[in-house]
């Protein structure tokens, strides 16, 4: 192979931009011929088909190096212009410097003192300083554009004035336009120093501006725009070729224009063509002017078009490989497999290979193989003989003779056998399990077979599902697929320390079924269920002996697990009963009591039986627990038996009258409400409109009536009820859908409300205009088994519809979300100190986690569950009655125990009775896994948090607002206030604050109102009942009593407030003010009343609403609105516990600490609040990262993701083109040492197994 | 506005529940700092000089703080931070 000849590892990649003279010198051909091929189909000399450009067609050999198309790397040319344009990339540049340079000398129209100054500071740049150099590049522009004389030549400066996209314009002092051709420009670029460029952060080495006006233009070789050839004949040349093509013609039309001596006018109409056709080749899509089109009408997919964007060639083709060995079909269910396995259709893999190396061992294994061929199938489809050369055994007729020649040293590509090891996934890859290795089972039929239990973590079901399969074909990929990637080993989620494999369904259905209290089993029963599980060993003493021996479920159950497994826990049964004793009692490897469900063996339940397995004995053993357990309960539901119809979903009469009358009762209920509305007397809220309250007081009624309606169906049902089995047990739906089905289906809603739109105030042409009554609004009272009304089912369509856009939208969003924090956190990693950096070094947490816990290691977030070794050395110890001196056994460990660990520790002791022994036996091996639970250096912690993170995003709601009770203000929850959180948004969408009170103020909700009244904003209109303007008299303000006395001012304060300027003021009636204004018109009145109505007179700005609310004994105030550094000036606060949602506010008034504490509090309890589990310490981690640089960061182009060393990296992000372009003006290098830049060059990534290197001495 | 700069005086960052406990390290303890992380002070994380808690202790830009945490999963925790210019 001659490739290896020269092998070389890209150490580096340096951007710079090309000069005309370099562009020459890597030309083999200067391109003049606008044609591509002549009238025989050869391509013209000089054309942009000329054959020294490199050649497409197999057989033909490139005109320069002699190579075939295969091996050709394709070579540039050029075209030479007749007249200099400018690159579109860099006309900003150009404009800036043109703006900060003098006309005549070219210098930086700053004087030399002044220039100096900043060399000076630059030169002195010391690392407390990070962002000088930027700034004073663009201070010098700021201050050198607004300069008149040159301080160099002393000659009057004129302005620059771009036209978007090219076309630049001096203005003279009498305000004439004279253009600036490019040749002008290109001749006062040349005039200006590498020494002012430096200043202004240019490499002149890299990019002389000169060279942003383009005198000769690259021809890229035409591998590069291959041309294609149509069954018809026809030959349909690529969108570059058409625009190199159109800039050849009128760079043809300039040089002979100018040759002729056409009118100047005329020429430089030609060369602003021959501008636009340039500007178009780079980019298609500038603003300002039209875009160049296809003959087809279609737009041309230009140089910037091909590199931006997610099919661009950054994103789509470097960053996002294609893979040999890969296969992709529909996927089924198949519980009888191992959980680690994958089913394989024989036609997959008898086209998939491995290659194994003959040896004397596998001799005859192969040898068969390779008889077999590639149709049958354990065969093969290639062999390769010890001396390179490749054979098909598809072209071989005498299979048996090619079997024979076998030695040690040839290599058979194999067909794939059952043990081989296989990478499953299934898109989108939200987090690192939707990518597992799992072992392969060739099986009959066209699908990938895979268990039940691992649809969670791929978040896989069967509806027509698709997963993709790769074939590791090296030996160090299979032994890191084995060692890393297995099924077993993903068991546990780092996402929350807990397991997210475990038992579904029908699993649990079956398990509750066997393990309850009144489940006997007959011995061949038993016998039979115990050899599905493959339990091999003898069996218990049966709990009834007479007539017949029979066994209970419980003891079934037992035979899988260990034999010294202990545990106590509390089943979903009994929790949906409200119920918290301790019912699973598990002794001894027996199940002494209490039934199995999903709280015990489910996917995605902490604390579990399975859990404790896989925490206790292992991954491996955790494997077998599941296989057993599953294919046990699979046969025992099987013969049982299972189902849920309509029948089940009967109530009884009595029920049904209940529910009735109970919906009646709210009916009755709402139609006094809107009685009390109508009549004016319902009570108001605080800074709620009428209309609000009533509305909220009816959307509470309802939802009370439906919650009782369905708990009345959900009594109804006995416990054997199959769906209430499935509820309870957590093996599929709620006693929400219960209801739902049975009672009623409640309040259907869009935005959040009640349906409202659709006709003039009404929604439906059912209803009278205006009607609140609960049907006219979407009320269903009906359910699912009895049928909807016409109107109620479209209402519920409505609200269906509403779920559906809302998962789409919401999809985008958290896929958004995810793509920006991968790649802000992707590159970082722990180091062996523990420490987490980026790769050049900076550090971003000093140790992982604050304890250098590894999450997926963890017990459900804890380093070390102590309480379990406590209760188990309690089972095996002996207890003592002396009191045991904790601290003095725990002082020797206190150095290698963290603070909390300690705490632990000795709580746990102090709780217990053990035997000092006991007591150093724990600490023992509380520090034993402590060790086992630390990081590993090299772990990629930031890209686990960023999917720890974004993972659940899916599953948030996108519901904007929130009603927390009755009358509490709205709050931006869920994905859109996580997503404002990582964004760094300088204001969230409903800034909020909780103002906690000093001692006097916080014991009564009175004293609480009265700091309230001084930070609300209070403006004269607030207070004004109305206005009366007249000319002559002027404004009359009729304020009103009421809200007076509720804001606590008087009718002179406003006056006083109202006082200034030449305004005449006077209080002339009780509540009255006249304003009057010396000689104003109508109309200046009514502006000045609408200023009067703006003016504040009290409280804080931006605070436009409080809540008192009282919560754990004191009283506090909840606002609308933030206003950190004004609400601490007001005597009573709590300035030692207030908190605001704004991010902003926290860093600038109690600094970047603050900040970040509030920002891991507002994403905990985000994420919180839905319900969803995600350990601390991977927030910790991105809001370490955030807050990193001493102010807060976006996730994003602006922040983090933009702020990255690499160049690739940035530019694979977001904004592409730009980003390269100032890296060729900065004369950047690519290190390479980030994860992005590597997969784009194709190197092994520097993180976890890739940051391992050999190294060699000597 | 000369009375907000009186009152603005009587407000102490420090004593808020967010903020943890902020110290200008010595210079020798710096030195030991450094070398322990084997970084250059550039990569260390930084703290604005105009950060509020940095004016309240009085430290220059070049300082290195530590910042002592009450941690969640660790109790207590120690970070860095260098001072820089904003």
């Amino acid at each position: 192979m001659a490739f290896e000849e020269s092998v070389k590892a890209v150490g580096g990649i340096k951007f710079a931009v090309f000069s005309p003279s370099e562009v020459r010198k890597y030309s083999v051909v200067e391109v003049t011929a606008p044609e591509t091929y002549d009238e025989d189909g050869m391509p013209v000399q000089g054309g942009l088909m000329d054959n020294r450009l490199g050649t497409l067609e197999p057989g033909q050999k490139c005109g320069t190096c002699g190579n075939t198309a295969a091996r050709c790397p394709g070579h540039f040319g050029h075209v030479e212009l007749a007249e200099s344009v400018l690159h579109i990339a860099f006309v900003n540049n150009v404009n800036k410097l043109l703006l900060a340079t003098c006309r005549a000398c070219g210098r930086l129209t700053l004087s030399e003192e002044e220039l100096d100054k900043y060399r000076a500071k630059l030169k002195e740049q010391n690392v407390f300083t990070p962002n000088l150099a930027e700034d004073i590049a663009k201070e010098i522009i700021a201050k050198a554009k607004k300069v008149k004389t040159c301080p160099h030549c002393d000659k009057v400066q004129y302005t620059i004035e771009l036209t978007k996209p090219t076309i630049f314009h001096e203005i003279t002092e009498d305000g004439g336009a004279t253009r600036l051709l490019p040749v002008a420009i290109r001749e006062r670029l040349e005039r200006i120093s590498d020494e002012d460029l430096n200043l202004l952060r240019y490499d002149p080495e890299s990019a002389r501006p000169e060279w942003f006006v383009l005198q000769v233009l690259p021809v890229p070789p035409v591998a590069v725009r291959p041309s294609i050839t149509l069954e018809s004949g026809i030959r349909s040349e690529d969108d570059l070729t058409h625009k190199i093509v159109d800039i050849l013609r009128v760079n043809q039309r300039v040089r002979e224009s100018k040759e002729s001596g056409t009118p100047p006018l005329i020429v430089q109409d030609l060369v602003d063509l021959l501008q636009y056709h340039a500007t178009t080749y780079f980019d298609n899509e500038v603003s300002g002017i039209p875009q160049a089109h296809h003959r087809s009408g279609r737009p041309l997919k230009t140089l910037s078009q091909r590199l931006k964007g997610k099919e661009g060639r950054f994103r789509g083709s470097l960053s996002g490989k294609r893979v040999d060995f890969s296969s992709r079909t529909v996927i089924s269910p198949d519980p009888s497999l191992d959980i680690a396995e994958v089913g394989i259709p024989f036609e997959v893999a008898k086209k998939l290979t491995v290659s194994e190396k003959v040896s004397s061992w596998n001799m005859d294994k192969l040898k068969q193989m390779i008889i077999n061929g590639p149709s049958e199938h354990p065969g093969a489809n290639y062999i390769v003989r010890p001396d390179g050369v490749k054979i098909r055994l598809d072209y071989v007729s005498d299979r048996k003779t090619v079997a024979d020649s076998l030695t040690p040293g040839f290599i058979v590509e194999r067909h794939l056998i059952d043990g081989d090891i296989a990478i499953f996934n299934r898109q989108p890859s939200l987090h690192r399990m939707s990518v597992m290795a799992h072992y392969i089972r060739v099986l009959p039929y066209r699908t990938f077979r895979l268990h039940p239990a691992v649809c969670p973590p791929y978040n896989a079901d069967f509806d027509g599902d698709e997963m993709n399969l790769h074939i590791p074909q090296s030996e160090e990929a299979r032994a890191e697929a084995l060692t890393l990637m297995r099924v077993q080993d993903q068991i546990l989620s780092p996402r929350y320390g807990g397991p997210i494999i475990g038992a579904i369904r029908d699993f649990l259905t079956s398990a509750y079924l066997l393990t309850k209290e009144d489940t006997l089993l007959t011995k061949s029963m038993f016998t039979d269920l115990a050899l599905s599980a493959k339990y091999k060993g003898p069996l218990p003493e049966p709990v009834v002996k007479e007539p017949e021996e029979l066994y209970s479920g419980r003891q079934l159950f037992s035979l899988c697990m260990p034999k010294d497994f202990n545990y106590i826990m509390t089943s979903k049964w009994i929790q949906s009963q409200r119920r918290s004793e301790k019912d699973v009692v598990i002794k001894n490897g027996e199940l002494i009591s209490g039934v199995i469900d999903r709280a015990a063996i489910g996917a995605e339940e902490a604390d579990s039986i399975l859990h404790r397995i896989a925490k206790d004995y292992g991954h491996e053993q955790a494997r077998h627990f599941l296989n057993s357990t599953l294919s046990m309960l699979k046969a025992y539901i099987t013969r049982k038996g299972f189902s849920y119809g309509f029948d089940e979903l009967e109530l009884s009469d009595k029920a049904r009258a209940s529910i009735t009358e109970e919906l009646d009762k709210a009916y009755a209920q709402v139609k006094d409400l809107i009685a009390q509305y109508e009549a004016g007397t319902l009570p108001l809220t605080r800074g709620l409109s009428p209309e609000d309250i009533l509305e909220s007081l009816i959307v509470t009624e309802l939802s009370r009536a439906r919650d009782r309606a369905g708990r009345i169906a959900d009594r109804n049902f006995p416990l054997n009820n199959a769906g209430v089995i499935m509820a309870r047990t957590g093996a599929r739906g709620s006693s929400l859908n219960i209801g739902q089905m049975t009672a009623a289906l409640g309040q259907q809603s869009v935005r959040g409300e009640r349906i409202h739109k659709g006709y003039h105030n009404r929604a439906l042409s059912h209803y009278k205009p205006d009607d609140k009554s609960p049907a006219s609004k979407g009320f269903v009272r009906s359910n699912y088994r009895d049928g909807l009304s016409p109107t109620e089912f479209f209402f519920h369509a409505m609200g269906g519809r509403e779920g559906l856009v809302d998962t789409a939208v919401r999809t985008q969003q958290s896929g958004y979300m995810q793509r920006r924090l991968v790649n802000a956190l992707e590159h970082i990693k722990v180091e062996y100190d523990l420490t987490v950096r980026d790769p050049d070094g900076n550090i971003i947490q000093f140790l992982y986690g604050e304890d250098g816990v590894d999450p997926a290691k963890s017990d459900h977030g804890k380093a070390v569950n102590v309480q379990r070794l406590v209760d188990t050395a309690a089972i095996f110890g002996t207890e003592t009655k002396e009191k045991v001196d904790v601290e003095a056994v725990l002082k020797k460990y206190k150095g290698d125990l963290p603070p909390k660990l300690y705490e632990t520790l000795k709580e746990s002791f102090d709780a217990s009775s053990l035997p000092k022994a006991s007591v150093a036996k724990v600490v023992e091996n509380t520090l034993d896994l402590l060790v086992k639970a630390t990081v590993e250096p090299g772990e990629a912690s930031g890209i686990v948090a960023a999917q720890s993170i974004g993972e659940p995003g899916t599953q948030m709601t996108l519901r904007t607002f929130h009603f927390a009770g009755v009358k509490e203000q709205d709050v931006t929850l869920g994905l859109p206030r996580l997503i404002e959180l990582v964004d760094a948004r300088k204001q969230p969408a409903t800034p909020t604050m909780n103002v906690y009170l000093d001692k006097e103020h916080r014991a009564s909700k009175e004293s609480a109102l009265e700091v309230a009244r001084e930070i609300l904003f209070t403006k004269v209109g607030n207070v004004v009942d109305y206005t009366a303007v007249e000319y002559g008299t002027g404004i009359n303000l009729v304020l009103s009593k009421a809200r007076i006395d509720e804001r606590k001012t008087t009718t002179e304060d406003i006056a006083a407030i109202v006082k200034t300027g030449k305004r005449t003021v006077e209080v002339t009636g009780e509540n009255t003010i006249t304003v009057n204004l010396e000689g104003a018109d109508l109309s200046a009145l009514f502006a000045l009343r609408n200023k009067l109505l703006n003016m504040r007179v009290k409280g804080i700005p931006g605070i436009t609403r409080i809540t008192v609310t009282k919560e754990d004994e004191e009283w506090f105030i909840q606002t609308s609105g933030s206003n950190l550094a004004k609400i601490i000036q007001i005597p009573g606060v709590d300035t030692a516990r207030i908190t605001t949602n704004n991010l902003f506010e926290i860093a600038t008034t109690l600094g970047i600490e603050a900040a970040r504490q509030a920002l891991v509090n507002e994403i905990m309890g985000t994420l919180e609040e839905q319900g969803l589990e995600v350990d601390v310490r991977h927030i910790f981690l991105v809001a370490d990262l955030m807050t990193s640089r001493g102010y807060i960061q976006q996730i994003g182009r602006h922040g983090i993701a933009g702020s990255k060393a690499s160049v690739l990296a940035r530019a694979a992000f977001e904004i592409t083109v730009p980003t390269l372009a100032d890296a060729a003006i900065r004369g950047e290098i690519e290190a390479l040492k980030g994860v992005t830049e590597n997969v784009i060059v194709g190197l092994p990534i520097p993180l976890g197994t890739g940051m391992i290197d050999v190294f060699m001495e000597g | 506005m000369p009375k907000k700069t009186e009152k603005k005086s009587t407000f102490n960052p420090t004593e808020h529940v967010y903020v943890p406990k902020h110290e200008i390290v010595s210079d020798k303890e710096k030195e030991e700092v450094v070398r322990k992380y084997n970084a250059s002070p550039d990569q260390f994380p930084q703290i604005l000089v105009s950060d509020p808690v940095v004016r309240e202790i009085g430290a220059k830009p070049g300082d290195l703080i530590k910042v002592t945490r009450t941690s969640q999963t660790a109790g207590e925790s120690i970070f860095y931070r260098f001072v820089v210019v904003d």
